[in-house]
């Protein structure tokens, strides 16, 4: 082969031809896969980078009372934020702002840590929030210095009678993880954590609206692409009342218990207070840990909604359930007497009542006005508790009212089956006494004592406690109204009724009534006292400390020919019901009905 | 009478490819560096450099490809000398230092040197020709000629022009007709080196902490782009969505998102076939690749008819050189090879690399237009 041959080269040359056309065939299908079969998912990809939404959150709607007047609302505040990606130089302009904000730099540099993991991309971090004026406008004046660091508008809410029925409207917080997971609510996002924020947070929330942008690769603002308005917030009309629920705040004072009065014609609640209460206005910024630990370990749990959430011994009050289980039994004559000698004894053992004297002879209607403990020994023991429970049953106790607040207590109708397999005792005739007058295993709350005088004045239909009266759309102004819902109805017979009314009317209106103190100059109160007893039995003469002290009810409606109030009222440790609970639930009676049907302006 | 002889044998076809290649490319960067201003000056930069490159293409046709050859060391020495010059004078640019200031221009040597060493490598093997093929031992001068430049190359650092000197020369030796025991030798010792590089955690970490950070992130950004999208993996994760995201028909001509708003980076020089995948879609890019391969086959056409040995290398080399540009380039947009700088020929926007490969290619021509001559 002459050396200057290309034979050798020649031979080598189906190499390259066969790298060439393998490498063209793999890049072909390389590039079908991605363009072709793959195509559609990138260029969803490119439309996500380019296209960056703008969250835009409507203000929560507002919530009204009754009559029109705000209860909860908005303000305008100022936040602000960083958005990291659109900091080229992230670190220096944390340095540049922490000056101005009067913060550290680490303290932002967390901030923006803590919020990296849940933080969605363009999201915003906020670092101040309702900046002072002074911030707002240093920040804005250097906008050019500050890349990434913008000012947010937000829509604070903001409760302008602090911790007025703070446990009805309950507070709204960040979004929790399983929050956001079930609604697919956006982080940071402040939803409704309790109460009616909580309950009706869907209306209340309107629906986030996002304002689109084209952005290049910098995150700079290249084209507007259009605004998907948010929808507001629908408002609330509540059923409470804002004069009759400061009434009987006030009527509370600074003792803790609850009041709830609603209408007994439609289960409207007018007033539901739980004292002591909270100011829901540390919690939309995100309360801070010491205000929560402050709250959550305090003795007389503050959080605590007393008015669904507590049961407590009904005491005397339950003489109205037992009176009506005894006379449509028809085992309780309404003539039939009974001779109090200030103890009835069961065997060996004295049961006493409250009266020390005795009574004296009396029949049902003096029994119950009078709230004899001897003549309701012995009309319980003659029903039997078992049959009492049925009755205590039918009036609603030991079941939920179905207030829409979350957490409802049901409290507790015991029976002998019931004690046999909790406390693994036979029920001894004892038991039928001490329960007879609310005394014993029964537990039950405010709004279920409430629920039972209601039916009392209506005649046995049983609502389901309303909050809720009315919602409007904020955009369209289209109301939706909200129907009373009738759960059931108790049939009565009339005269057992009326008998138990007249002496319900008798406690507040004739000598030797208990709750004189309820009794107002222009409308028939018809109500019961109750002193449920923290200790079973008192030291003679010993004056007991505030954490025994009885606790005091009183249960009413007004007026008592034509209902339209039904009350409660517990006041923990208060002492005897008629002279502790009875003139609140008269200032609450009052103040309803000599504004009812009286309107504010909207 | 020489020059019409030579004029009625230019194998036309050949340039019309190369043009219809050089159009595409110009249409590309005229997208890519739009400005909301009108076009980029980068644009005219480009439009002169083909200009110049198409004359230059036509004047390597002049002299014989064997003037051209007995000049090659001459060549190989000059690029050495610039690279060494970059070393000590160069300008700097994006973490490395590979241009010379050239008046108004930045000369890029590295791109020059590609051509020099497969010219070089074509004269040596062409004037030392072995029976039976050359075995590990005759490869001793030719892979000093490669390690000269590509030390310096990889000092700037510039780790795909490296690859491509590697890769260019190897395929240089065997199609010089390396013998295939040789090539399996190599082969095995290359494997050894490269398991000992990997397999032994002190020397990996060495190797691993001589490499600049860019580098670093890059190759772990090809291992797993996913790992990091808005960091080290952006480069392949925003070039797969272009070439994605133009599906079969393309977005059209300026419409490109990714390299309209600059999510794209290095969208005019490395990453361009990604552009051109984008706004031409499945359909453009195909018809590009099938372009250049039935350049690149006529290329190989050329080499088989070379009448010397000398010619065959060189138009061999040549073809080589360009192809691997191509097959890289591509690989790297369409996300099935790490991203190193590698231009496309006749396309990325560069001065030398233009300028070079047009030369490159006018010597292919050269070859191709005098194999009917004889010259014994």
């Amino acid at each position: 082969m002459h050396p200057n041959s290309p034979e050798a080269v020649h031979k080598r040359l189906p190499l390259l031809l066969a790298f060439i056309i393998l490498f063209a065939v793999v890049l072909f299908f390389r590039l079908w896969y991605l363009q072709v079969a793959r195509g559609a998912y990138y260029q969803e990809l490119a439309e996500n980078n380019r296209i960056r939404p703008v969250k835009l959150r409507p203000p929560r709607g507002i919530i009204y009372d009754r009559k029109g007047r705000p209860m909860v609302e908005n303000e305008l505040t100022f936040d602000i934020s960083i958005v990291p990606e659109d900091a080229p130089d992230l670190d220096e302009t944390v340095q540049k702002l922490a000056p101005l904000l009067d913060m550290r730099t680490e303290a932002i540099q967390r901030l923006i840590d803590e919020m990296e993991p849940v933080r969605g991309k363009y999201e915003p971090v906020k670092i101040r929030e309702e900046a002072p004026w002074s911030e707002v406008a240093m920040v804005e004046a250097r906008q050019e210095d500050l890349p990434g660091v913008i000012v947010e508008p937000e829509h604070r809410r903001h409760y302008p009678y602090g911790g007025m029925a703070s446990h009805q409207f309950g507070y709204i917080g960040k979004v929790t993880q399983t929050q956001k997971k079930a609604d697919q609510a956006d982080t940071g996002l402040l939803v409704g954590q309790s109460g009616l924020e909580k309950t009706y947070d869907k209306l209340l929330r309107g629906v986030a609206g996002r304002h689109m942008l084209q952005v290049n690769a910098a995150g700079r603002k290249v084209k507007d692409l259009g605004i998907d308005e948010p929808k507001l917030g629908t408002d609330l009309f509540l059923t409470l009342d804002l004069d009759v629920q400061r009434a009987a705040e006030e009527g509370l004072g600074e003792r803790n218990g609850a009041v709830v009065a609603m209408d007994p014609n439609n289960g409207e609640v007018i007033a539901l207070v739980s004292h002591p209460t909270y100011d829901p206005n540390l919690f939309p910024r995100g309360i801070s840990p010491r205000d929560w630990v402050r709250l959550s370990n305090d003795p007389s749990h503050p959080l605590y909604n007393r008015a669904v959430q507590s049961v407590y011994p009904p005491g005397s009050t339950f003489k109205v359930v037992v009176s009506i289980a005894g006379l449509e039994t028809g085992i309780i004559d309404p003539d039939d007497q009974v001779t109090c000698k200030g103890f009835l004894m069961s065997g060996r053992r004295p049961f006493r009542c409250w009266k020390k004297g005795g009574h004296g002879t009396l029949s049902f209607h003096r029994g119950l006005v009078e709230s004899c403990d001897v003549y309701f020994y012995t009309m319980g023991d003659r029903i039997g508790f078992d049959r009492v429970a049925e009755y205590a049953r039918n009036l609603g106790m030991g079941e939920i009212t179905g207030i829409p607040i979350a957490d409802e207590k049901k409290g507790l109708v015991p029976t002998a089956a019931w004690k046999r397999e909790k406390v693994r005792e036979p029920w001894y005739p004892a038991d039928n006494f001490m329960n007879a007058i609310g005394q014993g295993f029964m537990l039950v709350s405010p709004i279920q004592n409430c629920q039972l005088m209601s039916a009392v004045a209506n005649g046995g239909t049983f609502y389901r406690p309303q909050l809720l009266k009315r919602s409007r759309n904020r955009e369209t102004g289209a109301e939706k109204v909200y129907p009373p819902v009738k759960s059931r109805t108790f049939t009565m017979k009339p005269e057992v009724l009326d008998l138990v009314r007249k002496a319900l009317v008798g406690v507040t209106t004739e000598p030797g009534g208990t709750a004189h103190g309820a009794a107002t100059k222009l409308w028939t109160v018809a109500g019961k006292t109750g002193t449920a007893q923290v200790i079973a039995q008192k030291v003679p003469g010993q004056k007991l400390s505030e954490e025994t002290q009885d606790h005091a009810w009183f249960i009413a409606y007004a007026p008592a020919e034509q209902p339209r109030i039904a009350v409660a009222v517990v006041v923990e440790h208060g002492g005897h019901g008629g002279a502790a609970a009875a003139p609140v639930a008269r200032k609450v009676i009052e103040e309803y009905l000599r504004n009812a049907g009286t309107q504010t302006a909207h | 009478m020489l020059e019409r002889r030579l004029l009625t044998n230019v194998p036309w076809s050949m340039v019309a490819l190369v043009l219809g290649i050089a159009l595409f490319g110009l249409s590309a960067v005229y997208s890519a560096t739009y400005t909301p201003t009108g076009p980029s000056s980068l644009f005219t930069k480009q439009l002169i450099w083909v200009g110049l490159g198409i004359i230059v293409m036509f004047m390597a046709l002049i002299p014989d490809y064997h003037t051209v050859s007995r000049y090659a060391y001459v060549l190989y020495a000059l690029s050495v000398l610039f690279l060494v010059l970059v070393a000590i004078i160069g300008r700097t640019g994006m973490g490395a230092q590979r241009w010379l200031p050239l008046g108004p221009f930045a000369f890029q040597p590295s791109e020059f040197a590609k051509l020099s060493l497969v010219l070089a490598l074509a004269r040596y093997f062409a004037e030392d020709p072995r029976q039976g093929g050359y075995t590990l031992r005759d490869l001793g001068i030719p892979a000093a000629m490669v390690a000269v430049p590509l030390v310096l190359v990889l000092k700037q650092p510039d780790l795909g022009t490296a690859l491509m000197l590697l890769f260019t020369s190897t395929l240089v030796v065997i199609l010089a007709g390396i013998r295939l025991r040789s090539i399996v030798s190599i082969a095995v010792i290359g494997a050894m080196v490269a398991s000992f590089v990997f397999l032994v955690p002190p020397v990996r970490h060495k190797i691993w902490t001589s490499l600049k950070p860019y580098q670093q992130k890059r190759i772990k950004a090809f291992l797993d782009p996913a790992s990091d999208p808005l960091g080290s993996g952006y480069h392949a994760t925003q070039a797969k969505i272009a070439v994605g995201s133009g599906q079969t028909t393309g977005k059209g001509f300026r419409k490109g998102t990714q390299s309209q708003m600059a999510f794209l980076p290095e969208r005019h020089t490395d990453f361009i076939f990604a552009v051109i995948a984008e706004e031409r879609g499945f359909l453009g890019a195909s018809l590009l690749i099938v372009i250049y391969v039935v350049f690149l086959l006529t290329g190989v056409e050329a080499a088989k008819n070379a009448k010397d040995k000398i010619g065959a290398l060189m138009a061999g080399g040549i073809v080589s050189m360009l192809s691997l540009y191509v097959c890289i380039n591509v690989g790297m947009a369409a996300g099935i090879l790490p991203v190193v700088g590698v231009p496309l020929p006749l396309v990325s926007y560069g001065g030398t690399s233009i300028i070079t490969t047009f030369l490159a290619i006018g010597l292919l021509l050269n070859i191709r237009s005098r194999r009917f001559m004889l010259f014994y």
